[in-house]
Protein backbone atom coordinates (compact mmCIF):
# COMPACT_ATOMS: atom_id res chain seq x y z
CA UNK A 1 0.00 0.00 0.00
CA UNK A 2 2.01 3.03 -1.11
CA UNK A 3 0.93 6.65 0.77
CA UNK A 4 -0.95 7.44 -1.56
CA UNK A 5 -3.74 4.92 -0.90
CA UNK A 6 -4.22 6.14 2.19
CA UNK A 7 -5.69 9.01 0.47
CA UNK A 8 -7.65 7.25 -2.19
CA UNK A 9 -9.21 5.07 0.42
CA UNK A 10 -10.28 8.42 2.71
CA UNK A 11 -11.66 10.44 -0.41
CA UNK A 12 -15.31 9.62 0.97
CA UNK A 13 -14.52 9.97 4.43
CA UNK A 14 -13.00 13.53 3.78
CA UNK A 15 -16.02 14.64 1.46
CA UNK A 16 -18.67 13.02 4.76
CA UNK A 17 -15.91 14.91 7.06
CA UNK A 18 -15.51 11.81 9.61
CA UNK A 19 -11.63 12.21 9.53
CA UNK A 20 -10.17 12.60 12.68
CA UNK A 21 -8.18 16.36 13.27
CA UNK A 22 -5.15 14.85 12.29
CA UNK A 23 -5.95 12.91 9.62
CA UNK A 24 -8.16 15.92 7.82
CA UNK A 25 -5.32 17.92 8.57
CA UNK A 26 -2.91 15.62 6.30
CA UNK A 27 -5.43 15.21 3.72
CA UNK A 28 -6.20 19.08 3.71
CA UNK A 29 -2.33 19.07 3.06
CA UNK A 30 -2.60 16.14 0.39
CA UNK A 31 -5.52 17.89 -1.84
CA UNK A 32 -2.97 21.29 -2.75
CA UNK A 33 -0.41 18.76 -3.99
CA UNK A 34 -3.11 16.36 -5.97
CA UNK A 35 -5.17 17.30 -8.44
CA UNK A 36 -6.29 13.55 -9.41
CA UNK A 37 -7.60 13.60 -5.84
CA UNK A 38 -9.36 17.22 -5.80
CA UNK A 39 -11.18 16.35 -9.12
CA UNK A 40 -11.90 12.89 -7.63
CA UNK A 41 -13.33 14.69 -4.18
CA UNK A 42 -15.17 17.19 -6.47
CA UNK A 43 -16.94 14.96 -7.95
CA UNK A 44 -17.73 12.41 -5.23
CA UNK A 45 -19.13 15.65 -3.40
CA UNK A 46 -21.69 16.08 -6.64
CA UNK A 47 -22.71 12.59 -6.45
CA UNK A 48 -23.38 12.88 -2.33
CA UNK A 49 -24.67 16.04 -2.76
CA UNK A 50 -27.92 15.29 -1.82
CA UNK A 51 -27.23 12.76 0.59
CA UNK A 52 -27.60 14.88 3.52
CA UNK A 53 -31.38 15.74 2.22
CA UNK A 54 -31.88 11.85 4.02
CA UNK A 55 -32.66 13.78 7.38
CA UNK A 56 -36.41 14.78 8.06
CA UNK A 57 -37.35 18.71 7.26
CA UNK A 58 -37.65 20.61 10.58
CA UNK A 59 -40.92 23.50 9.77
CA UNK A 60 -39.16 26.65 11.02
CA UNK A 61 -40.91 28.24 13.75
CA UNK A 62 -43.27 30.94 13.62
CA UNK A 63 -41.27 33.92 13.16
CA UNK A 64 -38.16 32.29 11.68
CA UNK A 65 -38.81 33.02 8.09
CA UNK A 66 -39.22 37.43 8.88
CA UNK A 67 -36.13 37.00 11.33
CA UNK A 68 -34.47 35.00 8.59
CA UNK A 69 -34.99 37.71 6.02
CA UNK A 70 -34.27 40.93 8.29
CA UNK A 71 -30.70 39.26 9.68
CA UNK A 72 -29.75 38.72 6.01
CA UNK A 73 -30.69 42.16 4.63
CA UNK A 74 -28.97 43.51 8.09
CA UNK A 75 -31.66 44.85 9.67
CA UNK A 76 -31.51 42.80 12.75
CA UNK A 77 -34.17 42.11 14.23
CA UNK A 78 -34.81 42.34 18.31
CA UNK A 79 -32.66 39.17 19.81
CA UNK A 80 -35.22 36.63 21.88
CA UNK A 81 -33.34 37.64 24.96
CA UNK A 82 -34.09 41.05 24.26
CA UNK A 83 -37.89 40.17 24.98
CA UNK A 84 -37.56 40.02 28.84
CA UNK A 85 -35.02 43.31 28.63
CA UNK A 86 -37.81 44.98 26.97
CA UNK A 87 -40.43 43.52 29.00
CA UNK A 88 -37.88 45.08 32.34
CA UNK A 89 -37.51 47.96 30.36
CA UNK A 90 -41.21 48.55 29.76
CA UNK A 91 -41.58 48.06 33.59
CA UNK A 92 -38.79 50.89 34.92
CA UNK A 93 -40.73 53.07 32.44
CA UNK A 94 -43.72 52.10 34.03
CA UNK A 95 -42.36 52.42 37.45
CA UNK A 96 -40.78 55.68 36.56
CA UNK A 97 -44.22 56.97 34.54
CA UNK A 98 -46.40 56.34 38.47
CA UNK A 99 -43.12 58.17 39.89
CA UNK A 100 -43.99 61.19 37.40
CA UNK A 101 -47.35 61.08 37.98
CA UNK A 102 -47.29 60.46 42.00
CA UNK A 103 -44.64 63.53 41.74
CA UNK A 104 -47.47 65.68 39.56
CA UNK A 105 -50.23 64.58 41.51
CA UNK A 106 -48.26 65.79 44.34
CA UNK A 107 -47.29 69.06 42.71
CA UNK A 108 -51.57 69.46 41.84
CA UNK A 109 -51.98 68.98 45.29
CA UNK A 110 -49.46 71.38 46.62
CA UNK A 111 -50.71 73.72 44.20
CA UNK A 112 -54.14 73.42 45.49
CA UNK A 113 -52.85 73.64 48.95
CA UNK A 114 -51.67 76.74 48.37
CA UNK A 115 -54.67 78.10 46.63
CA UNK A 116 -56.31 77.21 49.22
CA UNK A 117 -53.88 79.26 51.15
CA UNK A 118 -54.62 82.29 48.97
CA UNK A 119 -57.82 81.86 49.16
CA UNK A 120 -58.25 81.37 52.86
CA UNK A 121 -55.93 84.84 52.78
CA UNK A 122 -58.11 86.67 50.40
CA UNK A 123 -61.33 85.33 53.09
CA UNK A 124 -59.47 86.70 55.34
CA UNK A 125 -58.55 90.22 54.18
CA UNK A 126 -62.53 90.47 53.02
CA UNK A 127 -62.94 89.22 56.52
CA UNK A 128 -61.05 92.57 58.26
CA UNK A 129 -62.16 94.83 55.71
CA UNK A 130 -65.98 93.59 56.36
CA UNK A 131 -65.17 94.43 59.77
CA UNK A 132 -62.78 97.21 59.68
CA UNK A 133 -63.98 99.95 62.07
CA UNK A 134 -61.41 102.52 60.68
CA UNK A 135 -60.19 103.12 57.57
CA UNK A 136 -56.59 105.26 57.37
CA UNK A 137 -55.19 106.42 54.04
CA UNK A 138 -52.30 108.35 52.96
CA UNK A 139 -51.09 109.51 49.75
CA UNK A 140 -47.41 109.91 48.40
CA UNK A 141 -45.83 110.71 45.19
CA UNK A 142 -43.18 107.91 43.33
CA UNK A 143 -41.46 108.33 40.06
CA UNK A 144 -43.79 111.45 39.36
CA UNK A 145 -47.16 109.20 39.96
CA UNK A 146 -49.71 109.47 42.96
CA UNK A 147 -49.83 106.64 44.89
CA UNK A 148 -51.70 105.65 48.26
CA UNK A 149 -51.86 103.62 51.49
CA UNK A 150 -54.98 102.27 52.60
CA UNK A 151 -55.48 100.25 56.17
CA UNK A 152 -58.76 98.93 56.98
CA UNK A 153 -58.35 98.55 61.02
CA UNK A 154 -60.26 95.85 62.62
CA UNK A 155 -60.17 96.96 66.21
CA UNK A 156 -62.09 93.72 67.96
CA UNK A 157 -59.00 91.07 66.16
CA UNK A 158 -56.89 94.22 66.41
CA UNK A 159 -55.69 93.20 62.68
CA UNK A 160 -55.44 95.21 59.26
CA UNK A 161 -56.12 94.87 56.14
CA UNK A 162 -53.65 97.21 54.12
CA UNK A 163 -53.76 97.87 50.73
CA UNK A 164 -50.82 99.47 48.48
CA UNK A 165 -51.47 101.45 45.04
CA UNK A 166 -49.19 103.15 42.96
CA UNK A 167 -45.95 101.60 43.41
CA UNK A 168 -43.71 100.60 40.81
CA UNK A 169 -41.72 97.63 41.41
CA UNK A 170 -39.07 97.63 44.09
CA UNK A 171 -35.39 98.66 42.57
CA UNK A 172 -32.88 95.77 42.41
CA UNK A 173 -31.22 95.51 45.98
CA UNK A 174 -34.24 97.56 47.24
CA UNK A 175 -37.92 96.53 48.80
CA UNK A 176 -40.76 98.23 49.99
CA UNK A 177 -40.68 97.89 53.56
CA UNK A 178 -44.05 98.66 55.79
CA UNK A 179 -43.60 99.31 59.35
CA UNK A 180 -45.24 99.61 62.64
CA UNK A 181 -44.93 102.66 64.66
CA UNK A 182 -44.87 101.76 68.18
CA UNK A 183 -44.24 103.63 71.78
CA UNK A 184 -41.03 101.41 71.92
CA UNK A 185 -39.93 102.48 68.18
CA UNK A 186 -40.16 101.17 64.89
CA UNK A 187 -41.02 97.61 64.44
CA UNK A 188 -40.83 95.66 60.99
CA UNK A 189 -44.18 94.23 59.29
CA UNK A 190 -43.71 92.78 56.17
CA UNK A 191 -42.29 93.71 52.98
CA UNK A 192 -44.46 94.65 49.30
CA UNK A 193 -44.58 92.60 46.83
CA UNK A 194 -45.25 94.51 44.33
CA UNK A 195 -46.74 93.08 40.65
CA UNK A 196 -46.66 96.28 38.11
CA UNK A 197 -50.47 97.50 37.45
CA UNK A 198 -51.67 96.14 40.51
CA UNK A 199 -52.21 96.86 44.04
CA UNK A 200 -50.12 95.04 46.51
CA UNK A 201 -52.46 93.72 49.06
CA UNK A 202 -51.83 91.78 52.42
CA UNK A 203 -53.84 91.10 55.76
CA UNK A 204 -51.21 91.44 59.16
CA UNK A 205 -51.85 91.46 63.09
CA UNK A 206 -50.07 93.70 65.69
CA UNK A 207 -45.93 93.04 66.22
CA UNK A 208 -45.49 90.49 69.03
CA UNK A 209 -45.11 92.47 72.24
CA UNK A 210 -46.95 94.83 74.43
CA UNK A 211 -45.66 97.54 72.49
CA UNK A 212 -48.49 100.00 71.58
CA UNK A 213 -49.12 100.46 67.84
CA UNK A 214 -49.28 104.41 67.24
CA UNK A 215 -48.80 104.39 63.49
CA UNK A 216 -48.13 102.78 60.27
CA UNK A 217 -45.21 103.55 57.55
CA UNK A 218 -43.56 102.78 54.71
CA UNK A 219 -40.19 103.07 52.82
CA UNK A 220 -38.20 101.93 50.45
CA UNK A 221 -35.31 100.03 52.04
CA UNK A 222 -31.81 98.25 51.17
CA UNK A 223 -32.67 94.87 51.20
CA UNK A 224 -30.45 94.04 53.81
CA UNK A 225 -31.44 96.22 56.53
CA UNK A 226 -33.70 93.63 59.11
CA UNK A 227 -33.31 96.01 61.60
CA UNK A 228 -35.83 98.03 63.68
CA UNK A 229 -34.46 101.68 62.06
CA UNK A 230 -35.61 103.24 58.75
CA UNK A 231 -32.79 103.80 56.82
CA UNK A 232 -34.49 104.41 53.28
CA UNK A 233 -36.77 107.42 52.17
CA UNK A 234 -40.03 107.37 53.79
CA UNK A 235 -42.86 107.24 51.63
CA UNK A 236 -45.81 107.38 53.45
CA UNK A 237 -46.84 107.70 57.06
CA UNK A 238 -50.29 107.19 58.89
CA UNK A 239 -50.84 107.45 62.68
CA UNK A 240 -53.79 106.09 64.33
CA UNK B 1 -53.62 28.90 3.10
CA UNK B 2 -50.49 30.72 4.34
CA UNK B 3 -48.29 32.72 2.09
CA UNK B 4 -44.83 30.64 3.69
CA UNK B 5 -47.04 27.62 2.07
CA UNK B 6 -47.78 29.14 -1.26
CA UNK B 7 -44.63 27.07 -2.81
CA UNK B 8 -45.86 23.97 -1.48
CA UNK B 9 -48.63 23.97 -4.70
CA UNK B 10 -45.85 24.21 -7.11
CA UNK B 11 -44.39 20.69 -9.02
CA UNK B 12 -42.09 20.08 -5.96
CA UNK B 13 -38.55 19.00 -7.85
CA UNK B 14 -39.15 21.36 -10.69
CA UNK B 15 -39.05 24.36 -7.63
CA UNK B 16 -36.19 22.68 -5.83
CA UNK B 17 -34.20 21.45 -8.08
CA UNK B 18 -34.34 22.63 -11.49
CA UNK B 19 -36.20 25.62 -11.99
CA UNK B 20 -36.04 27.52 -8.56
CA UNK B 21 -32.06 27.16 -7.76
CA UNK B 22 -31.07 28.80 -11.21
CA UNK B 23 -33.57 31.77 -11.57
CA UNK B 24 -33.02 32.15 -7.67
CA UNK B 25 -29.72 32.40 -8.16
CA UNK B 26 -30.16 35.17 -11.56
CA UNK B 27 -32.50 37.03 -8.91
CA UNK B 28 -30.06 36.80 -5.84
CA UNK B 29 -27.52 38.29 -7.98
CA UNK B 30 -29.91 41.32 -8.95
CA UNK B 31 -30.12 41.54 -5.10
CA UNK B 32 -34.41 40.53 -5.33
CA UNK B 33 -35.35 40.57 -1.86
CA UNK B 34 -38.04 38.77 -2.92
CA UNK B 35 -35.67 35.51 -4.27
CA UNK B 36 -34.25 35.91 -1.16
CA UNK B 37 -37.99 34.99 0.43
CA UNK B 38 -38.41 32.65 -1.58
CA UNK B 39 -35.05 30.62 -0.95
CA UNK B 40 -35.61 30.94 2.91
CA UNK B 41 -39.09 29.28 2.20
CA UNK B 42 -37.23 26.69 -0.42
CA UNK B 43 -34.30 25.77 1.74
CA UNK B 44 -35.12 26.32 5.87
CA UNK B 45 -36.82 23.23 6.11
CA UNK B 46 -33.76 20.78 4.72
CA UNK B 47 -31.55 22.95 6.22
CA UNK B 48 -33.22 23.32 9.74
CA UNK B 49 -32.99 19.71 9.66
CA UNK B 50 -29.40 19.06 8.57
CA UNK B 51 -28.38 21.29 11.35
CA UNK B 52 -30.63 20.50 13.74
CA UNK B 53 -29.66 16.67 13.15
CA UNK B 54 -25.92 17.50 14.12
CA UNK B 55 -26.21 20.04 16.62
CA UNK B 56 -29.12 19.07 18.57
CA UNK B 57 -29.67 22.57 19.31
CA UNK B 58 -32.75 24.15 18.38
CA UNK B 59 -31.32 27.88 18.81
CA UNK B 60 -27.80 26.92 17.56
CA UNK B 61 -29.16 25.56 14.02
CA UNK B 62 -31.17 28.32 13.60
CA UNK B 63 -27.94 30.54 14.01
CA UNK B 64 -25.89 28.05 11.62
CA UNK B 65 -28.95 28.99 9.20
CA UNK B 66 -28.74 32.61 9.20
CA UNK B 67 -25.19 32.44 8.70
CA UNK B 68 -26.04 29.90 5.28
CA UNK B 69 -28.81 32.47 3.91
CA UNK B 70 -26.16 35.31 5.07
CA UNK B 71 -23.42 33.76 2.96
CA UNK B 72 -25.78 33.31 0.42
CA UNK B 73 -26.83 36.74 0.29
CA UNK B 74 -23.76 38.63 0.46
CA UNK B 75 -21.63 35.94 -1.74
CA UNK B 76 -23.55 35.09 -4.45
CA UNK B 77 -21.58 36.94 -7.07
CA UNK B 78 -18.43 35.76 -5.60
CA UNK B 79 -19.22 32.04 -6.02
CA UNK B 80 -19.22 30.08 -9.35
CA UNK B 81 -22.10 28.75 -10.56
CA UNK B 82 -22.34 25.40 -8.76
CA UNK B 83 -23.06 22.94 -11.57
CA UNK B 84 -25.25 21.10 -8.98
CA UNK B 85 -27.37 24.11 -8.91
CA UNK B 86 -27.96 26.74 -5.18
CA UNK B 87 -29.31 23.86 -3.26
CA UNK B 88 -26.43 21.54 -2.90
CA UNK B 89 -24.06 24.69 -2.22
CA UNK B 90 -26.42 25.80 0.59
CA UNK B 91 -26.50 22.24 1.81
CA UNK B 92 -22.54 22.12 1.90
CA UNK B 93 -22.25 25.41 3.43
CA UNK B 94 -25.07 24.28 6.35
CA UNK B 95 -23.09 21.22 6.98
CA UNK B 96 -19.97 22.48 7.51
CA UNK B 97 -20.44 24.97 9.65
CA UNK B 98 -23.32 22.64 11.49
CA UNK B 99 -19.96 20.12 11.86
CA UNK B 100 -17.23 23.17 12.56
CA UNK B 101 -19.40 24.10 15.45
CA UNK B 102 -20.18 20.89 16.54
CA UNK B 103 -16.02 20.60 16.54
CA UNK B 104 -15.32 23.14 18.91
CA UNK B 105 -17.72 21.63 21.38
CA UNK B 106 -15.60 18.80 23.88
CA UNK B 107 -15.19 15.34 22.37
CA UNK B 108 -16.24 13.85 24.63
CA UNK B 109 -19.25 15.34 25.65
CA UNK B 110 -20.61 15.80 21.82
CA UNK B 111 -19.55 12.07 21.59
CA UNK B 112 -21.71 11.09 24.68
CA UNK B 113 -24.63 13.50 23.63
CA UNK B 114 -24.64 12.11 20.29
CA UNK B 115 -24.71 8.71 21.50
CA UNK B 116 -27.53 9.34 23.80
CA UNK B 117 -29.48 11.20 20.99
CA UNK B 118 -29.30 8.34 18.96
CA UNK B 119 -30.76 6.07 21.44
CA UNK B 120 -33.89 8.25 21.22
CA UNK B 121 -33.92 9.99 17.95
CA UNK B 122 -31.40 7.50 16.28
CA UNK B 123 -34.29 6.65 13.73
CA UNK B 124 -35.17 10.58 13.06
CA UNK B 125 -32.96 10.39 9.72
CA UNK B 126 -34.89 8.03 7.95
CA UNK B 127 -38.44 8.10 10.01
CA UNK B 128 -40.46 11.18 9.24
CA UNK B 129 -42.60 12.01 11.94
CA UNK B 130 -44.85 14.41 9.72
CA UNK B 131 -47.59 13.20 7.03
CA UNK B 132 -47.70 17.02 5.64
CA UNK B 133 -43.67 16.82 5.07
CA UNK B 134 -44.77 15.27 1.84
CA UNK B 135 -45.80 18.35 1.07
CA UNK B 136 -42.21 19.96 1.43
CA UNK B 137 -40.45 21.31 -1.77
CA UNK B 138 -37.90 18.38 -2.03
CA UNK B 139 -39.54 15.48 -0.26
CA UNK B 140 -38.79 13.61 -3.54
CA UNK B 141 -35.20 13.86 -3.03
CA UNK B 142 -35.83 12.95 0.36
CA UNK B 143 -37.10 9.97 -0.25
CA UNK B 144 -34.68 8.55 -2.64
CA UNK B 145 -31.99 8.90 -0.66
CA UNK B 146 -33.94 7.43 2.15
CA UNK B 147 -34.52 4.64 -0.47
CA UNK B 148 -31.08 4.61 -1.02
CA UNK B 149 -30.14 4.62 2.57
CA UNK B 150 -32.80 1.76 2.90
CA UNK B 151 -30.35 -0.75 0.75
CA UNK B 152 -27.79 -0.33 2.88
CA UNK B 153 -27.11 -3.18 5.39
CA UNK B 154 -27.76 -1.74 8.76
CA UNK B 155 -24.58 -1.77 10.22
CA UNK B 156 -23.61 0.33 7.21
CA UNK B 157 -26.49 2.83 7.81
CA UNK B 158 -25.80 3.42 11.23
CA UNK B 159 -22.47 4.62 10.40
CA UNK B 160 -23.35 6.53 7.28
CA UNK B 161 -26.14 7.87 10.27
CA UNK B 162 -23.34 8.88 12.61
CA UNK B 163 -21.17 10.31 10.17
CA UNK B 164 -23.14 12.37 7.49
CA UNK B 165 -26.49 13.12 9.68
CA UNK B 166 -24.76 13.99 12.99
CA UNK B 167 -21.33 15.02 12.38
CA UNK B 168 -18.90 12.19 13.79
CA UNK B 169 -15.40 11.43 13.25
CA UNK B 170 -14.24 7.92 12.35
CA UNK B 171 -12.97 7.71 15.88
CA UNK B 172 -15.91 8.74 17.52
CA UNK B 173 -18.24 6.05 15.78
CA UNK B 174 -15.81 3.85 17.13
CA UNK B 175 -16.51 4.49 19.77
CA UNK B 176 -20.13 5.20 20.01
CA UNK B 177 -20.74 1.71 18.13
CA UNK B 178 -17.81 0.25 20.36
CA UNK B 179 -16.76 -1.32 17.43
CA UNK B 180 -12.82 -0.73 15.89
CA UNK B 181 -12.03 2.28 13.79
CA UNK B 182 -10.79 -0.04 10.99
CA UNK B 183 -14.37 -1.76 10.98
CA UNK B 184 -15.83 1.79 10.94
CA UNK B 185 -13.71 2.98 7.75
CA UNK B 186 -14.70 -0.38 5.84
CA UNK B 187 -18.12 0.39 6.83
CA UNK B 188 -18.39 4.02 5.46
CA UNK B 189 -16.21 3.20 2.12
CA UNK B 190 -18.79 0.44 1.53
CA UNK B 191 -21.46 2.07 2.15
CA UNK B 192 -20.61 5.31 0.03
CA UNK B 193 -19.56 3.06 -3.08
CA UNK B 194 -23.17 2.02 -2.98
CA UNK B 195 -24.97 5.33 -2.04
CA UNK B 196 -22.24 7.23 -5.01
CA UNK B 197 -23.94 4.76 -7.75
CA UNK B 198 -27.85 5.29 -5.89
CA UNK B 199 -27.59 8.73 -5.78
CA UNK B 200 -25.42 9.79 -9.01
CA UNK B 201 -28.70 10.21 -10.74
CA UNK B 202 -30.13 12.75 -8.70
CA UNK B 203 -27.53 14.99 -10.82
CA UNK B 204 -29.18 15.94 -13.28
CA UNK B 205 -31.77 17.16 -11.45
CA UNK B 206 -29.53 20.41 -10.69
CA UNK B 207 -27.46 20.84 -13.73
Amino acid sequence: MTAHDWFLEHRAAWVARALDEEEARSFRDHLKRCPDCRAAVAELEAELAWLPMGVSPVAPRPGFRREAIERTLGRRPPRRWILPLALAASLLVAVGLVFQLERRVGALEADVAGQRTALAALEDTMSVARQAGRMLHASFAMDGKTCGMMILADEHTHRWSVVVHGLPPAKVGEKYQFWFITDGGMRQGVVLEVVPGKMATFTTGMPPGNAKVMGAALSVEPMDNGGPEMKGPELAKIML
Amino acid sequence: MTPERDFRSKPVLTALVAAAPASLRERLLARDEGALAELIDLASPWLLGITQSILRDREESEEVVFEVFGTAWDRIGEVEPDPRGLMPWLIRVARNRAIDRLRRRGRRLRTAVQAHSLGVLGELVTAPTEVNEAATPGWQVHERVHAALLQLPEDQRAAVRLAYFHGLTHSEIAQALSIPMGTVKTRLRLAFDKLRQTLAPLKEWVQ
